[in-house]
């Protein structure tokens, strides 16, 4: 093996690697640096920004043998070269112990001075998940050193492959601005003063002595400094690598699994499929349809196979090329519609009326009689796509057996408690035997409510009694987790000629992919807000979530009223000129306040705070200014832009629980989201970039 | 995943010469590897198993990473600017020299990627990956580059005509002879993503061409999906020579609009000799529309757009470039 020559953080470091190492890999695997996060592993995203002789590059995929005799900079560096010359021994990262697990918000850094760029990013509330942050903050400090005084427009050009998926740009933008002007102030001065980390937020009206006070984010100093721990930052000894084998077709039955060859590949421990698995054979948060290991067939093409542990992940991934699976072919079902239709294939009889998951129906007044009373009525169907979450870590576990027996499982979970139950229920044992230890989260979003690899690595531990981690590639991750639903809608929307809605009709289907997933409970939420936050009379809704082939849609944002909204305000766009009612005074007119009655039959009695924002978005909609047209919003003479606007109002039953829940959440309660315009990317380019 | 065995960082055009020659067309040229590592990642989840015994950098090769303004061979050609297989898009981007005297390529290399990817990539890298839309290679076209291929036979290159100047052999230590040969950048595309320089036999050691004097201007644009960082819907360059206003000569590149990077000759014919204004604008925008041919690619945009673009670019390019050769 080749020995790497070069200087870390201002330290030489001799280290010997393979020759098709990259940089990434060597700085957090064989150096213990992980401060360096690789989110996409191609050159994409910039989580794995480090300085390579003074400029910026993307590790993950930076050879590591170009490297030779270079001098690197890392996240856990950035600080060193705020403090000069100062002996520096957080450098030495080599030699410092590994972290103990749940320490990972405290970090290593109490006290010590940090660079402005760090200070400022947690001055300015730019840490979020954090998974981002030490490539962000590594770009930035590329940019500071090539350009001290950067604008706004240099800072956009200089991130535009550093992405934060949590959102923060502008965040990150005053961050850099003002450690731009910490940095210019400071030549020569001593020091700086302590820095509390306190976010600069508005004042709360009556600050509590607890409540009501910012406070400095306990994570914030770890996420800056590169010492915040996410499962894949966790290494023990003799910690094995696995992986999976996916499927090779969206639909098809299993009829032979033959792992003999790679089970007999040096370097291999184990190689599972559904037979190795003890317990139970499906696992699911509502439902419990979506296999462990596939047995019978594959519904889509994320689904897991059988399963590899090895020495390394090069082992793994090869073992996986070794298994080889006989399939037949079924029919592919990839439409919502198609599925309900009784001549279609089965996908998953998962809720036991075979592809439909869920028939949600909402029925309020009489939806005829109220068409009938309407003197105008707007009807149209919309399509909405997946999306995917596009969180900047992707999925990880690691699974080990304690020494009293137990199954331990670290995983960045948005529900460790749900991970807990069906990982016990998959080993059959009692869930006190299993223990889930939440590492952080580098972005969710929905998107990791439901179990990747937790139970895959419980079983290879079990399997191999060593540690195994499961680390998905960006690839793996798209191909495998829940996506927001694609969905149809068709809304019918009727109204007086003076503005007055009298009847809604819509009618949804859902693409909840293979398995459930939370699809039962985001398609009735898309239902439930299929007429929007409005007083209609006559309300009348079926929703249907549908098994297909697709990947599973489950959790996301917005949860299923992101769909309906977009559906339900561009019907309520094209009725306004249709009535010659202003949108705004449209929406007004109908807005739902308190005392009226939502479409689930719910009074509203607080917290309705429509009107007040419906004023503040018409406030900031005038103010635009449209270089074609104008009198916004009911401009519509540009030839590509339009103006719309939407908005969410959150309905939940109206039970005690539910009624503190809107209490704690009041201020998110009842949001209005602006769409600022819909465009058509048609025309020029420039047309576009306005926005 | 790894796609490759070895790593080597020769220091000399002969020791990459006979590294490659070692691994008999098992290895391959790599200098940033921004492209080529990435899209073996590619087609490794396409169920590919794409493999080299071993990757040869060449971006430490002596000199490579330079940029100098070399007097030229060819009497009637006073100068060159040369690039070596080393440099980035960041010095090219932070070069004075190509600014202002090649300055359709400063512009071109400074919306590829993003920062990291620029800092690494090299342009002649980029052209070896040869793709019709890579924005380099649109500058360099219509600035009619010449490029240098290093190899240890004579003509591995297909097109013998295409040989321009300035043919030089050296003997290697291990009397393998090393040719060093000057081609006409537009005769080494053979296809989308097809090089006619075989990259696990030979190397591209720089690229070269004549800097913009008085009275010429050039400049690059194009239009992509807003916050894309992949390839453009089209790129288009131009390169202008003027006399008294009057166009003396013109180039125009533009890509994606032909399997190979594409020299609109047609366009340029009509404009030599013209005066610029919009009548003449509008029918050179026509005469372009009609002479190349974009199609739909499935990830960025239709053939009806990109015709659309054309005279819009052109427009953006041609009046950039007139501006900046009468100042």
């Amino acid at each position: 093996m080749p020995m790497l020559n070069m200087s870390v953080n201002g330290k030489p470091v001799a280290v010997e690697i393979e020759s098709n190492e990259y940089l990434a890999s060597v700085l957090r695997y064989r150096l213990g640096l992980t401060g360096t996060k690789i989110g996409c592993d191609e050159a994409e995203c910039g989580a794995c920004t480090v300085l390579v002789n003074g400029m910026s590059v993307d590790s993950c995929i930076y050879p590591a043998l170009k490297a030779q005799g270079a001098s690197v900079l890392t996240i856990e560096g950035l600080a060193g070269t705020w403090t000069d010359g100062r002996e520096d021994d957080r450098v030495g990262a080599v030699a410092r112990p590994r972290p103990e697990l749940g320490d990972h918000a405290a970090g290593d850094h109490e006290g010590a001075p940090l660079h402005p760029l760090q200070s400022q990013f947690i001055q300015q509330g730019a840490v979020q998940c954090g998974f981002c942050t030490p490539g962000v903050l590594m770009q930035s400090k590329d940019l500071l050193d090539h350009n001290p005084n950067p604008t706004d427009e240099d800072i956009k050009v200089a991130l535009k492959d550093t992405f934060c998926r949590c959102g923060c740009y502008v965040s990150i933008m005053n961050a850099i601005k003002s450690a731009a002007k910490e940095i210019q102030g400071r030549e020569g001065r001593e020091g700086r003063e302590g820095n509390e980390g306190i976010p600069n937020l508005p004042k709360t009206k009556t600050p509590l002595n607890v409540i009501g006070k910012p406070l400095p984010r306990q994570d914030a100093v770890a996420k800056v400094t590169g010492a915040a721990k996410y499962t894949d930052d966790y290494a023990f000894p003799e910690m094995l690598w696995g992986a999976t084998l996916r499927a090779k077709y969206p639909h098809a039955k299993i009829l032979n699994i033959e792992t003999s060859k790679a089970q007999a590949l040096p370097g291999v421990h184990a190689v599972l499929t559904h037979a190795d698995v003890p317990g139970s054979k499906n696992h699911g948060l509502i439902f419990n349809d979506w296999p462990v290991l596939c047995y019978d067939k594959v519904r889509y093409q994320g689904d897991a196979v059988a399963l590899v542990a090895a020495d390394t992940r090069e082992i793994a991934q090869r073992a996986l090329d070794l298994i080889s699976v006989e399939y037949a072919e079924l029919p592919v079902v990839d439409d919502p519609v198609d599925a309900l239709n009784p001549e279609t294939i089965i996908v998953n009889d998962g809720a036991g009326h075979g592809n439909l998951l869920k028939h949600i129906h909402v029925e309020k007044g009489d939806v005829e009689k109220g068409f009938a009373e309407a003197d105008v009525i707007v009807e149209n169907e919309y399509h909405s796509p997946f999306y995917e979450h596009a969180f900047l870590e992707p999925e990880c576990s690691i699974g080990r057996v304690l020494e009293n027996g137990r199954i331990e499982v670290i995983v960045g979970s948005q529900i460790p408690y749900e991970d807990r139950r069906q990982i016990a229920a998959a080993l059959d044992v009692p869930e006190a035997q299993v223990r889930v230890r939440g590492a952080l989260i580098g972005g969710g979003f929905g998107g990791k409510e439901d179990i990747a690899a937790q139970i895959h690595v419980a079983l290879l531990a079990k399997a191999t009694g060593r540690p195994v981690k499961m680390l998905y590639s960006r690839h793996e991750s798209l191909l495998f987790h829940p996506k927001r639903h694609a969905t149809i809608i068709r809304v019918k929307t009727g109204a007086k000629r003076d503005g007055t809605l009298i009847a809604s009709q819509a009618t949804i289907y859902g693409d909840s992919g293979a398995y459930a997933s939370l699809g039962d409970k985001v398609m009735t939420r898309a239902a439930t807000h299929a007429a929007g936050p409005y007083n209609i009379p006559n309300v009348k809704i079926d929703c249907y979530a549908m098994y297909t082939n697709n990947p599973p849609a489950g959790a996301f944002r917005g949860f299923g009223v992101t769909q309906s909204c977009f559906a339900v305000e561009s019907n309520m766009d094209e009725l306004a000129p249709k009535l010659n009612i202003d949108p705004f005074e449209l929406r007004r007119k109908n807005a739902l306040t308190i005392g009226r009655t939502t479409s689930t039959g719910q009074i509203v009695r607080e917290s309705a705070g429509l009107l007040e924002c419906i004023r503040l978005v018409e406030l900031e909609v005038r103010s635009w200014k449209l270089e074609v047209g104008k009198d916004a919003p009911s401009n519509i003479q540009h030839p590509t832009s339009k103006l719309g606007v939407s908005r969410r109002l959150s309905k939940t039953p109206d039970s005690a629980a539910a009624r503190r829940t809107r209490a704690r959440q009041r201020s998110k309660c009842l949001k209005m989201e602006r769409l600022k315009c819909v465009r058509a990317r048609r025309k020029s380019d420039r047309a576009c970039r306005r926005f | 995943m790894k796609f490759f065995d070895h790593y080597h960082l020769p220091m000399t055009v002969n020791e990459a010469l006979e590294l490659l020659a070692q691994y008999d067309g098992r290895a391959r040229v790599v200098a940033g590897g921004t492209d080529l590592l990435v899209d073996a990642q590619a087609e490794y989840y396409a169920g590919e198993r794409p493999h080299y015994d071993a990757l040869v950098d060449v971006t430490r090769i002596a000199g490579a990473n330079q940029i100098h303004k070399q007097d030229g061979a060819c009497p009637e050609q006073s100068e060159w600017i040369v690039i070596g297989c080393g440099v980035t898009h960041t010095q090219i981007v932070e070069s004075r020299l190509i600014r202002k005297r090649a300055t359709a390529l400063a512009e071109a290399c400074a919306v590829i990627g993003g920062p990291q990817v620029r800092n690494v990539a090299t342009l002649c890298g980029n052209i070896a990956h040869a793709l019709p839309a890579a924005d380099g290679t649109v500058a360099l076209m219509a600035m009619d580059a010449e490029v240098e291929v290093s190899s240890y036979q004579l003509s591995v290159v297909s097109n013998q005509s295409s040989v321009v100047s300035n043919q030089s052999s050296v003997v290697s230590n291990q009397s393998s002879v090393v040719s060093n040969q000057w081609y006409a950048l537009s005769t080494l595309f053979k296809g989308p993503g097809k090089s006619a320089v075989d990259s696990t036999r030979e190397l591209i050691t720089a690229i070269r061409f004549r800097p913009l004097g008085a009275g010429e201007g050039s400049a690059f644009a194009r239009v992509m999906r807003p916050q894309g960082v992949a390839l453009p819907i089209l790129g288009m360059a131009v390169r202008v020579e003027t006399r008294d206003r009057r166009l003396e000569h013109v180039a125009i590149s533009a890509g994606p609009v032909a399997p190979i990077p594409f020299r609109a000759k047609r366009t340029e014919g009509f404009l030599r000799g013209k005066i610029l204004d919009d009548t003449v604008l509008q029918q050179a925008a026509q005469i372009l529309v009609n002479e190349a041919q974009p199609r739909t690619s499935a990830h960025r945009a239709t053939k009806e757009y990109r015709f659309e673009l054309l005279p819009t670019l052109l427009k953006q390019t041609l009046r950039a470039a007139m501006e900046r050769a009468v100042v």
